[in-house]
């Protein structure tokens, strides 16, 4: 998993969810572990549309993407432009 | 012996002037930046219609007597039927039914509400006027359900990660047998185990939002079913104004192009407690993009939870019901 990618999921989850998020790993399940729900995962992709410099397209979201970290990282890296990912 | 046919004879809406986009009731409803990018981005709200100047009866009377100025209307009003979502609408000594019907000067009608559905009642509304329009109606007598409230307080205003509520109004002349859209159909099915609505705990609220887009969706189907038509036969789904994001899944559990449901006032309107679907109707009706003879559906969930869908057939102003 690309680390920057990881680095700011954490922080997006951490204010998602109103407590401090570390270590995750890609195995994490988003609903099951950490007890998202289809509307947080949503306010999480938009903390990360900053943090990334990502737009997200509401209208052709999968949730097969958004099923564990390693699932969520690979749709982030898809989606982010190079230079995010050049920061790492 | 034939049935007689509920009949949507008029119906009419009302919005304050005032409008706020939704960035601006960040403060008032304690949305941090993501929430409230999110029901942007993602749920599709850009503003709502909200003026604490206004009055409630303000808000729920124009439409109403909009339609009560039309020629033969008033003195056959036989119930005014107030349905509305937020239990306590006026202070306790005051019975906002009655009040209604008074201050539109319709003493002689009999005046009840109808709330117990949340943001479903105005459907059930209709269902319940028409039922007791054919068990003890005369010839000719009509129903006037009438719906409106304000986001009065925030509580209110937010349903949380869900919805921003919005101010309006909306009037539904009811009848039997009369001219206007027919009601074909009128599925309802009320999940009473998430009745504690906003008060329900983390893990039925998820629940609620995994079962929310099935079921809509089968209700959908039923009221279809019950009009003996299929999905291929619905010109338009009118919805209730809840957010893009819950009618994305639904439109997905149902199979069918966005086209086919009108998501146009879910951000110029956002959720107007009862009163979307009649709103969204007017909208509809306005732009003249009802047509006669086509067949649409009502589609809402109310709070609790209720979800509700009607089937009617259009007809335009004027046109009598054709001998069955």
């Amino acid at each position: 998993m690309d680390k920057h990618i990881v680095a700011q999921v954490e922080a997006a989850l951490s204010e998602v969810l109103e407590r401090e998020i570390t270590g995750l790993t890609e195995e994490a399940r988003l609903l099951e572990d950490l007890h998202l729900d289809s509307t947080s995962v949503m306010e999480m992709l938009m903390h990360l549309e900053d943090s990334l410099g990502i737009v997200i397209d509401p209208e052709n979201l999968d949730m097969e993407d958004f099923q564990s970290v390693g699932t969520l990282t690979a749709y982030l890296a898809r989606v982010a432009p190079e230079p995010q990912l050049q920061g790492r | 012996m034939t049935t007689s046919v509920t009949t949507l004879e008029a119906v009419e809406s009302f919005v304050p002037d005032r409008v706020v986009p939704i960035e601006q009731l960040a403060e008032r409803l304690r949305l941090r930046p993501t929430k409230v990018r999110l029901f942007r981005r993602i749920h599709g709200l850009q503003e709502i219609r909200f003026d604490p100047e206004l009055s409630l009866y303000d808000v729920v009377l124009p439409a109403a007597r909009r339609i009560l100025d039309g020629p033969g209307v008033r003195d056959r009003i036989r119930y005014v039927v107030y349905s509305h979502t937020t239990q306590a609408v006026a202070p306790a000594h005051i019975d906002p039914a009655r009040e209604i019907r008074n201050r539109l000067g319709l003493e002689h009608a009999e005046a009840f509400a109808v709330s117990q559905q949340n943001c479903a009642s105005g459907m059930a509304a209709v269902d319940a006027a028409a039922e007791l329009l054919r068990a003890e109606g005369g010839p000719g007598d009509r129903a006037l359900v009438v719906t409106g409230e304000q986001a009065f307080s925030p509580q209110i205003q937010l349903i949380p990660d869900i919805a921003i509520m919005g101010d309006a109004g909306a009037a539904c002349l009811v009848g039997l047998d009369g001219a206007g859209d027919t009601v074909r159909s009128y599925a309802t099915r009320t999940l009473g185990e998430y009745s504690a609505a906003m008060l329900l705990d983390e893990e039925k609220s998820l629940e609620v939002s995994t079962v929310y887009a099935p079921v809509l969706a089968e209700v959908v189907r039923e009221a279809v079913e019950q009009a003996g038509l299929t999905l291929d036969d619905i010109d338009q789904i009118i919805p209730h104004n809840v957010n893009l994001q819950s009618w994305r899944q639904t439109i997905g559990e149902l199979g069918i192009d966005r086209s086919r449901v009108f998501l146009d006032n879910v951000g110029r309107y956002s959720h107007c407690f009862a009163s979307d679907v009649f709103l969204n109707y007017t909208t509809l009706r306005d732009a003249g993009a009802l047509r006669h003879g086509r067949t649409y559906v009502f589609a809402t969930v109310g709070l609790g939870a209720t979800f509700a869908a009607m089937v009617i057939t259009h007809r335009a102003s004027g046109v009598a019901q054709e001998a069955a």
